[in-house]
């Protein structure tokens, strides 16, 4: 099952590797600043999850992608129990039923662990599907049932964040895959007479006044402007060399809202200032990459399609998050990958590295396996 | 495979461009706009607890306490950091024994406005409530307790015309005077208003460093670039009343209405400003409550006017001294010139009556003074003219303000100009005539008749009253209060002479209308006034059309110190009335100066 080749260490992606073991370590020295005053409950939990997530990650990285691709709608079946396990015997938080509870230490996101089974089912789908021609509407049925599905589930939590991310991930993998000119332009025209409607009818108020309230904060600096107001004076304040490691006045007095999750990257930038910022943003950067570079060697359209797929799911909750957190954004709950507290955040974007790491490990083709891929 | 290597360098462009655009946002927020958020996050932090400083006392001539302040401990609330609004409302009621939903109303009203600005829940708190809360500190975000200051009075009502009252600083005082406090007090009347500037005194501030729930944080990362200043206490004031010669002043007026000033002829020192009615300053202490403050200002006997500074009367025969000084100065007249008084006076076909229907026969100017005849002033009224007649009414400081440095009002010195304007119509002869027994449009404030009374004593200088001798800081160092004389009578010496003579006629002579003012060993001078107040031949006897008694007076009469005006309103007769009132106080004076001299020899 586990192939014990060689080869496989020889071509193992130790950069990805030690990037993201840095960003682990990043994200637990921020963690421990953001959680200090509250006695670093949150840094301690996710210090476990951080080991359990690099654990899993080495063990995932070294399974054949071939048997990924066979389990892939094995393992997207069984997310789509859990979703529906969720909403009926879920934990209730702030309105939302988003939380498993396991004995008395761990919770668990069923909707966080749906995504990789997502990009992974489509990708079998074109793996399978794919014949260098652009899709029209009904050759769409299928990815869009993939997606709607958990998605449906989710908007019921309702957990509107995940579900903004999901329709993301997937509408950049079927984009990426080809759709007609003549389809995206309908979509398009859809989307914008909808919105009215959704706006009047299917948004509730606390949404739409996130979306006010982002176009225009300080008209209700108490209320809903309260948390964009405050991470922009964290991030703002933090000014270019930060105010120092443990030393944020926002972040220790506990001004920013969620900083230990949604806003974690506000404690980053205030404490390390725009250096700090930077070399975060940067290093998320070089992880893209290096996935996409990893995706344009792979040898199978599963595996292009599964690098895609993870490379879209790092960068839109790295534009969705600090873009909310810095002010482009309006407020979204999603968490931003290995920076923000969570262990089902942590464990997908480190399963995530892991699934690529083992793609890269075989861009050579392997024994019997050379054959297979003509 | 090579088309999904073409499209992933698409992708790739698109990554690289959100790439730059979360970079340039972050450079933005952090570089170019640093310094601007920096600054939000210190407000957001940092807490500014005032220190009110504590307003200078103001005392009477020989440093007797007349406004004090006692502490007052205050409930505030900041806004930004009350957190749970309505819990901390539930928490207060029961110590404060109020209503928590309207506890809660105010808290929520007030942060609508401006979350940075604490909101006043209660004034001047109990010991017992006072310790309730400062053991609970805790679980009460963003709450703070103030000590202020409240005004207090340790002799009640005297003097409360002069003193003034203090109230809540209003939105346009705190546009002209940036400095003040937002929630202080501030002087509104009278000396608190005049000297507001030297008692307030400059407060002083302490920051705190507070979390995002209000509470206060002593770790030493965010202490070090906290700024605390002292607060300066304001200066006392140290006025030229005698609270002793206040009191008898006050208690000499009793029920009446009315006024009594009483003034040192040498230096202008105000030694007593009585005026009745009056209000009780200690209703302003915590601000006044809006149902006593539309009382007070509805009442019909006005008694936030000072009658002594504000009231405004026909002076009547205390007048006239103006135009027997004029008279003379100009040479209408010669003093030792008899006139005949049949007891009336014919103008045409008018006929002015004298008050002695009989007449007074015939009057030399000294006796038209002692016995006050109508008759002899109507015909040096008759020969002087309006022009010449306003004139000296200036002269002897008529017709603007004394500069005495609180509210006051500058009264009318009729002239043909003045008509014109006032009515558009020209002026009559038989107005001239009344204006020199003191009637028709003139009018003026008892304490300029006060001051024209010390003018002639003092041989023709007239003085500014002066109310405040000087202020003295906390440090010690004095500022004396120099007030220049208004300026000189152009009235010879020997006419000032010839009045002061005729003066002391009217109280000690035979004949004189002011006997009523007669001390032993003292001799008192005098002049009575009755102002008539409706028609000169009103028999009514409703108190409201009953006459305005006067009398003004120096005394000792050979050298003198001090001079006393009387005025009661609706007394009736000048020197029944108001001269044994007079007497009083110039009694009073000599009596207290007496005992303050013995005093000093033990």
């Amino acid at each position: 099952m586990i192939m014990f080749d060689r080869r496989l260490l020889q071509s193992f992606g130790w950069s990805l590797f030690l990037m993201t073991l840095a960003f682990s370590a990043l994200s637990l020295m921020n963690l421990y600043s953001a959680s200090y005053q509250t006695g670093l409950g949150y840094f301690k939990k996710q210090a476990v999850w951080m080991c359990i997530g690099i654990f899993t990650m080495i063990v995932v990285s070294f399974i054949n992608n071939k048997l990924i691709k066979q389990y892939a709608l094995y393992t997207y079946g069984f997310s789509l129990l859990l979703l529906l396990f969720v909403l009926v015997f879920g934990k209730e938080v702030s309105g939302s039923r988003s939380w498993i509870t396991i004995g008395s230490f761990a919770t668990i996101q069923p909707s966080e662990l749906a995504k990789i089974p997502i990009i992974l089912a489509i990708a079998r789908f074109y793996d399978n599907d794919y014949e260098g021609v652009p899709y029209g509407f009904l050759d769409l049925i299928k990815p869009v049932l993939l997606t709607a599905l958990p998605l449906g589930l989710v908007m019921f939590q309702p957990d509107l964040g995940t579900a903004l991310t999901m329709i993301l991930i997937s509408g950049s993998m079927i984009l990426f895959m080809g759709v007609e000119k003549k389809l995206i332009f309908l979509v398009l025209v859809v989307v914008i007479g909808f919105s009215y409607p959704a706006w009047h009818f299917f948004l509730k108020p606390y949404q739409k006044d996130r979306i006010k309230t982002f176009l225009e904060p300080s008209k209700d600096p108490l209320d809903s402007g309260y948390n964009a107001i405050q991470s922009q004076i964290a991030v703002g304040s933090g000014r270019f060399m930060g105010k120092g490691f443990m030393s944020g006045s926002q972040t220790q007095l506990r001004f920013i809202p969620a900083q230990q999750t949604d806003f974690a990257f506000s404690v980053l930038a205030e404490e390390w200032g725009f250096m700090g910022g930077f070399m975060a943003l940067l290093l998320y950067f070089m992880i893209i990459l290096w996935i996409l570079d990893t995706a344009s060697r792979a040898k199978d359209k599963f595996s292009v399609l599964a690098c895609f797929g993870i490379a879209a799911m790092y960068f839109w909750h790295v534009v969705v998050n600090v873009g909310m957190v810095i002010g482009l954004l309006p407020i979204a709950g999603v968490p931003l990958m290995l920076l923000s507290y969570g262990g089902s955040s942590t464990l997908t974007a480190l399963i995530g590295i892991g699934i690529v790491l083992g793609i890269r490990m075989r861009k050579f083709p392997i024994q019997g396996q050379a054959v297979e891929l003509r | 495979m090579q088309d999904f290597r073409n499209r992933l360098v698409i992708v790739t462009v698109i990554l690289g461009i959100a790439f730059l655009g979360l970079v340039s946002r972050l450079w933005f927020l952090q570089v170019l706009k640093g310094d601007e958020f920096e600054a939000f996050s210190r407000d957001n932090r940092i807490r500014i607890e005032r220190v009110p400083a504590s307003r200078g006392r103001i005392l009477d001539r020989y440093g007797r306490e007349l406004v004090v302040n006692r502490p007052s401990f205050d409930v505030y609330v900041l806004p930004k950091d009350a957190g749970d609004v309505s819990a901390l409302s539930v928490n207060l009621s029961r110590v404060l024994n109020e209503d928590p939903k309207k506890i809660e109303q105010k808290i929520k009203q007030a942060t609508k406005k401006n979350r940075f600005k604490p909101v006043l829940l209660a004034q001047d708190i109990n010991r017992d409530q006072l310790a309730y809360i400062e053991a609970r500190r805790s679980s009460l975000p963003g709450l703070t307790i103030e000590v202020n200051n409240l005004r207090q009075y340790p002799h009640g009502v005297l003097g409360a015309s002069f003193l003034g009252y203090i109230g809540k600083v209003s939105e346009a005082e705190l546009l002209a005077t940036p400095e003040l406090s937002n929630n202080g007090l501030v002087g509104k009347t009278g000396v608190e208003k005049t000297w507001e500037g030297s008692l307030r005194g400059e407060d002083g501030f302490i920051q705190r460093v507070t979390d995002a729930l209000g509470r206060e944080v002593n770790s030493n990362l965010f202490l070090k670039d906290l700024v605390n200043r002292r607060s300066v206490p304001g200066n006392d004031v140290v006025m030229s009343v005698d609270i002793d010669l206040q009191k008898a002043a006050e208690d000499a007026l009793g029920e009446e209405f009315g006024a009594i000033i009483a003034v040192n002829v040498r230096n202008g020192e105000v030694l007593a400003l009585a005026s009745k009615p009056t209000f009780d300053p200690a209703e302003f202490v915590k601000g006044i409550d809006s149902k006593a403050w539309s009382k007070l200002i509805s009442d019909k006997d006005f008694p936030l006017v000072s009658r002594a500074t504000q009231g405004l009367y026909a002076p009547g025969s205390v007048f006239k001294m103006v135009p027997s000084a004029a008279a003379m100065t100009e040479g209408v007249i010669d003093p030792d010139t008899l006139v005949h008084c049949p007891g009336y006076y014919r103008v045409g076909s008018h006929v002015y009556r004298c008050w002695k229907r009989g007449g007074h026969g015939w009057m030399n100017m000294r006796e038209a003074i002692v016995q006050s005849c109508d008759v002899y002033f109507y015909r040096l009224a008759d020969k002087l003219g309006i022009d010449r007649m306003s004139r000296y009414m200036n002269f002897f400081g008529f017709g603007s303000p004394t500069g005495i440095g609180i509210e006051e009002r500058a009264g009318i010195t009729p002239s043909r100009e003045w008509k014109l304007e006032r009515f558009k119509k020209p002026w009559y002869k038989g107005e001239t005539i009344v204006s020199g027994i003191g009637q028709g449009y003139v009018s003026v404030t008892p304490l300029q008749i006060a001051m024209m009374t010390a003018a002639i004593a003092n041989d023709g200088t007239l003085l500014t009253p002066k109310l405040v001798i000087k202020e003295v800081a906390f440090s010690g160092q004095t500022r004396l209060n120099i007030l220049p004389p208004r300026g000189e009578l152009p009235v010879g010496k020997d006419t000032l002479a010839l009045i002061r003579d005729a003066m002391t006629g009217v109280v000690n002579g035979p004949g004189g209308t002011g006997h009523g003012a007669r001390i032993e060993n003292i001799t008192v001078a005098g002049k009575t006034g009755t102002a008539q107040v409706v028609s000169l031949d009103s028999q009514s006897t409703d108190r409201a059309h009953k006459d305005h008694a006067w009398f003004t007076s120096f005394a000792p009469a050979e050298a003198p110190e001090i001079a006393v005006t009387v005025l009661i309103e609706h007394g009736g007769k000048g020197g029944a009335v108001a001269a044994p009132i007079a007497k009083k106080i110039i009694e009073t004076y000599f009596h207290l100066k007496k005992e303050r001299k013995a005093n000093d020899n033990v």
